[in-house]
């Protein structure tokens, strides 16, 4: 199933310049895509162009086959996960344990079941002890893990990490890959921005490569 | 009119401040109307892409609009629309909500004037009036730090809403709410940017010596000194045409 296409997009910053010409294509839901290529080739962009994050100059970005100009950003939020690769940029509270069940809270789920989804999430990226702390103060693994998780406890169907692996430790990346593995196995698929070949390899199943706005190769391993 | 005029950062210092106390000194809306007018003049002078900026801030306009709706319905006075016994809008309200939105114009207009300087220019105006440096400089940073907070909020906002978090269509007291989620990563996330600003102005030795030498030396020009007259002239005049 086609869960994420680009037809024909262009894409410019209000002061910059054009990153992408008419860039057409098509993510599959049930495969793990990962997107590579060196700095400044526009993966970032290509990543929030996806989630709309950015809207295209031209042409038209498709989620789960609606024109996603149509749809507000909630709406795709709540069906795909987003991982900024800066990720202070999505923490709104004071503390991990209020960071982790706010949404849940809006959303007005009952106390005890926040509490038992927090729990089991701080066990998943072992930020135990830590529900206390302020996101800002933790170190940059920490934030990748918290902010991960914050994303994971809302269920989205799809998820699109930039630069995941970015400041974890090698144990960490390991129970990171076996994390999103189950997750994979449960159904959600994903697509993965990282400059971290032997991750990207051992988790992919197509390889994207991008330099300066184009698509270099595109196979499936 | 196809040269655009070149005027001493200055002299456009002293126009903005002739406008803005002339907005904030009086109440009478045929003299801010004037005043309005005249800022819409100068700023097509100095061809200030008024659409552009206005255009960025438009939630700030609507947030204003709301202001003055509110402070002419809430008027007592005069009823010019009035629902049974209750007034729902009066000459004085009406007045009210007019004077804020024109004063909020000049002084908004005025602010774009100032725009067309770069913020180095600036800096140098204020130097060369023998403000010290440091306070110039802080002056010219919080210009610089303005549009930054716009992109952080900006960030923010679409970051709380990829959460799945409906902004638009959510009751307003948990709205209230959400948006004060906004503040501590904006909050945070100026701070650390000015941290980081501060530690990498330090490294360069910011302050190591007493005076600065610049290359940029800023002249008033026969024109400059034309326009800062006749700016004093007019506030002057039009004060004491108000106060006698
Ligand atoms: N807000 C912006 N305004 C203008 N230009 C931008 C902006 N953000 C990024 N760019 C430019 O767009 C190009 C692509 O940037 P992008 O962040 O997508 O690269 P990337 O592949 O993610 O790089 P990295 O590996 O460093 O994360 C760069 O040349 C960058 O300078
Ligand atoms: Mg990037």
């Amino acid at each position: 199933m086609v869960c994420i296409e680009l037809r024909q997009v262009t894409f410019q910053y209000e002061r910059g310049k054009r990153i992408f010409e008419n860039i057409s294509i098509k993510i599959e839901k049930d495969e793990t895509t990962a997107l590579l290529g060196p700095n400044g080739s526009g993966k970032t962009t290509l990543g929030k162009l996806m989630v709309g994050v950015l809207r295209p100059s031209k042409g038209q970005v498709y989620i789960f086959n609606k024109d996603s100009s149509k749809m507000a950003i909630s709406e795709i939020g709540s069906k795909i996960g987003y991982l900024f690769q800066n990720p202070e940029k999505q923490f709104f509270t004071n503390s991990v344990y209020e960071e982790l069940s706010f949404v849940l809270r809006t959303k007005k789920y009952h106390e005890d079941y926040i509490k038992e989804k927090v729990d089991k999430i701080l066990n998943t990226f072992q930020l135990q002890g830590l529900e206390r702390q302020a996101p800002f103060l933790l170190s940059q693994g920490e934030k990748k893990r918290l902010a991960l998780a914050a994303i994971l406890i809302n269920k989205p169907d799809y998820l699109i990490l930039d630069e995941p692996t970015l400041g974890l430790d090698g144990r960490r990346k390991e129970i990171l890959l076996d994390t999103l593995s189950k997750l994979k196995k449960q159904g959600i698929g994903m697509t993965i921005i990282s400059h971290d070949d032997n991750f990207v390899k051992a988790i992919g199943d197509r390889l994207i490569g991008l330099s300066r706005g184009e698509i270099v190769y595109d196979q499936r391993t | 009119m196809t040269k655009e005029l070149k005027l001493d950062p200055r002299t456009k210092l002293i126009i903005v401040l002739c406008f803005s106390t002339l907005g904030v000194g009086t109440n009478q809306i045929l003299v801010l109307f004037f005043i309005s007018v005249l800022a819409l003049i100068v700023a097509k002078l100095f061809k200030v892409d008024l659409k552009r900026s206005l255009g960025k801030i438009k939630s700030l306009l609507k947030v204003l609009i709301l202001i003055a709706l509110v402070q002419s319905i809430f008027s007592p006075g005069q009823p010019l629309i009035s629902v049974g016994n209750f007034n729902l809008l009066t000459i004085k309200g009406l007045e009210k909500g007019l004077q804020f939105i024109l004063r909020m114009f000049i002084v908004i207009v005025s602010v774009t004037i100032m725009g067309t300087s770069t913020y180095r220019e600036i800096i140098q105006g204020l130097v060369q009036w023998k403000l010290p440096y440091d306070i110039a400089f802080m002056v010219a940073l919080g210009i610089r730090f303005l549009p930054m907070i716009r992109e952080e909020i900006q960030d923010s906002l679409t970051a709380i809403q990829l959460r799945g978090i409906d902004i638009k269509n959510i009751p307003l007291k948990e709205r209230i709410n959400i948006y004060s989620y906004l503040f501590t990563p904006i909050l945070v996330e100026t701070l650390i940017k000015a941290e980081r600003l501060a530690a990498a102005i330090e490294m360069r030795g910011f302050r190591a010596y007493d005076s600065r030498t610049s290359y940029l030396q800023l002249k008033l020009k026969s024109i400059d000194y034309l326009i800062i007259f006749l700016s004093l002239g007019l506030i002057i005049l039009i004060f004491i045409k108000i106060y006698t």
